[in-house]
């Protein structure tokens, strides 16, 4: 039962990270009805970013709990969501947006360039920068005092200090999501372009702007997200988009792409599937070399047994 | 069983044999369709009888559209049945295909980058058998259907008159030609009920009498009309019979001149609380004299259908 | 191709410019026959009246550029009938001039970086300069007219064979030599040469003339291409190295083309199609007589083609059937899941995480060469005095995979498939209500391609020797379908240009080894904005990506004609042209 329960955190918050990815899918493919296949690659330029806000700190090491707490942790968020919201954005203006009425198979293909684009960049020239570490192999991730390394312990469970921030980001993040898209202009923007452009267009709503803001979110949250990942595993390196990319998306498809909602229960959902996948399932098909064939097989297990979701998708019958 | 068979008779599909006796050819048993909390066809029953040209009228939103969508497995009804000469169709787009009833559509939907005789060619698909490997090695069936397939497919082009288009895209065709280009297409799937939604919609005088002298050839090969049309005098002028849809319900079913003098027809089209200024129940108050409405107006509001309502393709609105 | 305004105030000079350029000509015809370099760069330029190789090929398009700019100056281009007339002498003078100076700069620039600067040059390279630079001044001045469109032009079939011939001999030719360049400077060089050659023949309109011909004449230009794809490995004297860059080049081309039935046919973006190569690739090396080889069964090697196949199908059936329900977008995913799948299975079924299959990240090597009736693929053969080495075998091998992927493809697009195909590209639920299978068709498509790709594997198993998981990884798919976009989707010849061009420029230009990602990432993006439709593109995917565009749609309207000529001149039945004349007749 502790092992269960333990898994359980554990799941959770590997969870609450595809989670906060998974929200960038979701909000974009809502809006524009685009699998913003380069979203994983805005995640890990968010990671870069914050990595590099700390380079530009001076790279401030054995600080005070609350020093690294109250500035360096903020800032770094903020550097990386800066980052990861002006890449997307551009990557949305040259990009998606001149392939908005292009056939489907357009805006697919230029996804995979840019992602594979981000990733090269990243991966050559981001090591070239005076004084930065070779970015071709994983960079080790700043330690922040208060976090890095640290434990509680709740009856028999460990929980890692990394592990309560990302549900933490997770739970701050949904509830900001929530107010925005239902209580600001710009999120009624966003709703009525995501049910029909054409005719918010004719409304005066400026739809490239809620367009373009829909991409801004995501970024955000992905930043978020990509910070939490250098906690977590205390290393990132530029190819990590990738896989988390690919899993966040299935969360999306898991919760009911379009769906925001979705995309937060999907992400936990996977997260647990897969922890208790390298837990539960006997033998050595139960070893954690495993868990992200766990993942995939799920999300085609969706696709035919429910796939609209967990929460109900928007309608896909676009071939 | 193939038009080019009939090599002698006048019409491609004249030779087609009538077994059954002329009267029942489709029944649809208190269909019923909802789409959330919202009943857009509520326990309709009809019978098409073999070789009759019959009318559907009544106001927007009177789940005309919807109506014809279940007919041809479009939407699987909620409840109910449609029969087709005695046997249940299944609610797939291509059996009902199959079966032999085929539909044009409200907004055409052609296949716009293919040429004329292409376009009827693809509705030869469901008549012909070449396989994939007929196809790869070029054995005797593909060449006998493909030669079959083009020949047949022209005849038909020709039928409607379009038979200098054959080389011509689609897309490229006036409008009218394009209306008639979807009824050959139609046509050449070999129905025994041929559905046309709105076939007259946006034309002129002129090009409405050729419609309504094509569909009565049409009647001529014992092929039975359903229709959709606002334009009165179109269809009391062609129908043998007239249903009228209000509500998603048949409110009146009869001859023309019965439908046309009904007074509940005529209330539901002008609405019970206005008083025309010659109200009088003579000729002129008769549903002949009105015309379709502006087609922009008629579009219905999307939000009232929720499969539809959430996304919206190029053209594509339901009524 | 809007000019800008300022150069249509330039035509009053025609005259004057025309003579310029001549002037320029005439440079560029003297200066091969001076030294251009100090010492041996691309090639040998050092010599005084005897050309390099590279030196040849400048000359070549200089008599192209005098023969475009005498003949236009001689012939009026008011005629409607003859092809001489039709062309457009002016536009390929442009073309020509500007190419050449392209190619003179490229020249020189490349010789100067590997010499010791600028410093090296010697004066005939500054000649040709100068009269590229005159020659490309002057043809500015030339009016452009208009777009040359000679697809319906009808010429004798002697003239069209002909024509197919010396194109195919040109490939051959591009291919054997520039195959053989070894320094990447001069390779380059020589590959924007035959660029510029290309470029100059669609604007003259020797191009738009030579695909109606092509289309005319379909098996002469079958028979003709695989011609010369035979007689390919006696260019190289032998070299298996070369060869070996060849047969990858055809592995990577058959693949793309089977997964262009996929993409560019059925319209399904499958992203994780080298799953299904890598899949004939274990099938065949785990069937085969391999001392590593985990399954203790090696059938022959024509049945175990069909298995890798069948296995490779099987996997297609089993991801496509849930996802061809659902919808496009998710396929694209949901493919690319199944590619990590694969993947990490393949590493996983290595006997500690798993059965074990594949051996892990080691995988199974030392996979035998193929025997064929006492025919070694790995030992050398002696045919006509050139010794026809390895790769130069199960290159033959793989013209045969090849040639059967392209008979799948083109027979399955001209036939009632490659109809519904169209048509679920163009409006699926249309397709559908008109009794078009519209599922079974995608998953034939799927499934189809998934055996195509499973028989390539079962082939590249045995060139390779050894397969491994990291060869079928994502970037490997992406590179696929790159390959296609590059090219033109939905077309056999745009699949061959994109495959090779992607295959074959990483294999000479080495030093360029790091950025060949990210270009490729890039050059997709620019690929999906600027021209979707590839660098040779199927006519209707054409008119697909170009929904608003009238002018093209008449155009491939005016074609779809010129190929009905085609088409009736290849069958037997009805009188010649009567595609030509129902059109006219009738516009």
């Amino acid at each position: 039962m502790d092992l269960f329960l333990q898994q359980l955190v554990n799941g959770l918050s590997l969870g609450a990270l595809y989670a906060l990815i998974a929200v960038g899918y979701t909000v974009v493919y809502g809006i524009v009805q685009l699998i913003n296949f380069a979203h994983g690659e805005i995640f890990m330029v968010g990671a870069f970013g914050a990595y590099t806000t700390w380079m530009l700190m001076g790279a401030p090491a054995s600080l005070s709990v609350g020093i690294a707490l109250g500035v360096v942790l903020p800032a770094m968020l903020l550097g990386g969501i800066v980052t990861s919201v002006t890449v997307a954005l551009l990557m949305e203006r040259l990009a998606y947006r001149p392939l908005r009425s292009a056939p489907r198979l357009a805006p697919l293909i230029s996804a995979i360039g840019i992602s594979i684009a981000l990733q090269e960049a990243v991966r050559l020239f981001y090591g070239r920068i005076p004084g930065f570490p070779d970015s071709r192999r994983a960079i080790p991730f700043p330690v922040i005092e208060g976090i890095t390394g640290r434990t509680v312990q709740f009856g028999g469970l460990t929980i890692q200090y990394s592990a309560l921030f990302t549900l933490g980001a997770l739970a701050v993040c949904t509830v900001l999501l929530w107010w925005f898209v239902n209580k600001t202009r710009m999120g009624r923007a966003m709703q009525a372009t995501s049910q029909d452009a054409d005719t918010s267009r004719l409304m005066g709503i400026n739809v490239d702007r809620a367009i373009a803001t829909a991409f801004a979110v995501g970024a955000a949250l992905a930043a978020v997200a990509g910070l939490a990942h250098g906690l977590r595993y205390n290393n990132i390196d530029p190819l990590m988009g990738f896989l988390s990319g690919l899993k966040a998306f299935t969360a999306a498809v898991l919760g009911g792409i379009g769906n925001i909602n979705g995309a937060v229960v999907g992400g936990l959902t996977l997260g647990v599937v897969e922890a208790m996948a390298t837990t539960f399932i006997p033998g050595q098909f139960g070893s954690s070399a495993w868990k992200d064939v766990w993942a995939f097989v799920l999300l085609i297990l969706v696709l035919v047994f429910r796939p609209q979701g967990l929460l109900g998708a928007k309608v896909v019958d676009r071939a | 069983m193939t038009a080019h068979a009939h090599g002698a008779s006048a019409h491609p599909a004249a030779g087609r044999e009538t077994g059954a006796p002329a009267s029942g050819l489709l029944q649809a048993r208190d269909v019923t369709m909802q789409f959330g909390g919202l009943t857009a066809v509520n326990q309709v029953s009809l019978d098409i009888h073999r070789g009759e040209i019959l009318g559907l009228i009544g106001p927007n939103g009177a789940g005309k559209t919807t109506f014809f969508n279940c007919l041809t497995g479009m939407y699987p009804p909620t409840s109910g049945s449609v029969l087709l000469d005695g046997q249940v169709l299944p609610p797939k787009p291509r059996k009902v295909a199959a079966a032999g009833v085929s539909r044009t559509f409200q907004n055409i939907r052609l296949f716009h980058n293919m040429t004329a005789l292409e376009n009827v060619m693809v509705a030869r698909y469901c008549r012909t058998r070449t396989n994939a490997l007929d196809a790869i090695f070029r054995l005797p069936r593909h060449r006998r259907e493909e030669v079959e397939t083009r020949e047949v497919s022209q005849r038909w082009l020709e039928f409607v008159g379009l038979g200098h288009t054959t080389d011509l895209l689609s897309r490229n065709l006036p409008y009218g030609d394009q209306r008639r280009l979807e009824i050959a297409r139609a046509l050449a799937l070999e129905p025994k009920l041929l559905l046309l939604d709105e076939p007259t919609a946006g034309m002129n005088p002129q090009e409405t009498r050729e419609a309504e002298e094509l569909i009565q050839r049409i009647r001529g090969l014992d092929i039975a009309v359903l229709v959709i049309e606002h334009d009165m005098r179109f269809i009391f002028s062609l129908c043998d019979r007239v249903v009228c849809l209000v509500r998603g319900e048949v409110l009146v079913e009869g001859t023309p001149a019965e439908v046309q003098h009904d007074p509940r027809v005529i209330e539901a089209y002008i609405g019970g609380s206005v008083d025309l200024p010659n109200a009088a129940p003579a000729p002129e108050a008769s549903l002949a004299h009105l015309q379709p409405s502006n087609p922009v107006l008629e579009m219905p509001p999307n939000a009232a259908n929720p499969i539809l309502g959430a996304r919206r393709r190029r053209g594509d609105h339901d009524a | 191709m809007n000019r800008p305004a300022f150069l249509a105030s330039f035509e009053r000079f025609a005259a004057p410019g025309r003579l310029v350029a001549l002037v320029g000509t005439a440079l560029l015809l003297a200066a091969p026959m001076l030294p251009w370099a100090y010492r041996p760069a691309l090639d040998d330029m050092t010599f005084w009246f005897a050309p390099s190789p590279l030196q040849w090929c400048g000359l070549a398009l200089t008599v192209v550029l005098l023969a475009c700019l005498v003949l236009g100056w001689v012939v009026r281009p008011q005629g409607r009938r003859s092809l001489g007339r039709r062309l457009n002498f002016n536009r390929g003078a442009r073309a020509a001039a500007i190419a050449l100076l392209a190619f003179v700069a490229v020249v020189l620039v490349a010789s100067a970086l590997e010499l010791a600067g600028l410093v090296a040059l010697e004066p005939g390279g500054w000649l040709a300069l100068a009269g590229a630079m005159l020659a490309a001044s002057g043809v500015l001045t030339l009016p452009r007219g208009e777009e040359p469109t000679l697809r319906t032009l009808r010429s004798p079939a002697w003239l069209q064979i002909l024509g197919i011939v010396l194109a195919l001999a040109f490939v051959l030719f591009v291919a054997a030599y520039g195959l053989d360049l070894d320094d990447p400077g001069a390779f380059f060089s020589f590959g924007v040469w035959a660029g510029v050659v290309v470029w100059v023949a669609a604007q003259v309109g020797l191009l738009g003339w030579l695909s109606t011909a092509a289309g005319q004449n379909r098996s002469v230009l079958v028979l003709s291409a695989f011609v010369v794809a035979f007689v390919f490995p006696f260019t190289q004297n032998g070299s298996d190295a070369n060869m070996s860059i060849a047969a990858g080049v055809l592995i990577f081309a058959a693949t793309a083309m089977g997964l262009n039935i996929v993409v560019g046919l059925a319209g399904l973006l499958d992203l994780g199609y080298i799953a299904f190569l890598g899949a004939g690739a274990f099938t065949a090396a785990v069937l085969s007589e391999s001392a590593f080889a985990t399954i203790g069964w090696s059938p022959p090697f024509p049945i175990v083609v069909l298995i890798s196949g069948c296995v490779s199908a099987l996997l297609g059936l089993l991801i496509g059937s849930p996802t061809l329900r659902v919808s496009g977008d998710y396929l694209a995913i949901v493919t690319l899941a199944f590619g990590e799948i694969f993947r990490i299975s393949m590493n996983n079924l290595d006997g500690t995480d798993g059965p074990n299959l594949t051996r892990g990240s080691n995988g199974i090597p030392a996979i035998p060469n193929l025997d064929f009736f006492g025919f070694d693929f790995g030992s050398p053969h002696d045919i006509f005095g050139i010794t026809i080495g390895r790769f130069a075998n199960y290159y033959w091998l793989l013209l045969l995979v090849m040639g059967l992927i392209i008979l799948v493809f083109t027979n399955l697009n001209r036939s009632r498939i490659g109809r519904g195909w169209v048509a679920i590209r163009e409006d699926e639920r249309a397709a559908e209500a008109m009794g078009v299978n519209t599922f079974g068709l995608k998953l034939l498509a799927f499934a189809g391609g998934a055996f195509l790709a499973g028989v390539a594997g079962s082939v590249k198993a045995h060139v390779d020797v050894s397969v491994t998981p990291d060869q079928y990884i994502f970037l490997e798919s992406a590179f696929l379908v790159a390959g296609i976009v590059l090219g033109g989707m939905g077309t056999v010849g745009g699949v061959l240009v994109g495959a090779t061009v992607l295959k074959l420029l990483p294999e000479k230009l080495r030093f360029f080894e790091d950025y060949r990602l990210l270009t490729f990432g890039l050059l997709l993006v620019v690929m999906m904005r600027f021209r979707p439709e590839g660098l040779m593109p199927d006519e209707r995917r054409q008119l697909e990506f170009h929904d608003d565009d009238e002018e093209l749609a008449d155009e491939v309207a005016d074609d779809v004609a010129a190929h009905r000529v085609g088409s009736v001149v290849e069958g037997t039945s009805a009188e010649p042209g009567s595609g030509a004349t129902a059109k006219g007749d009738h516009r």
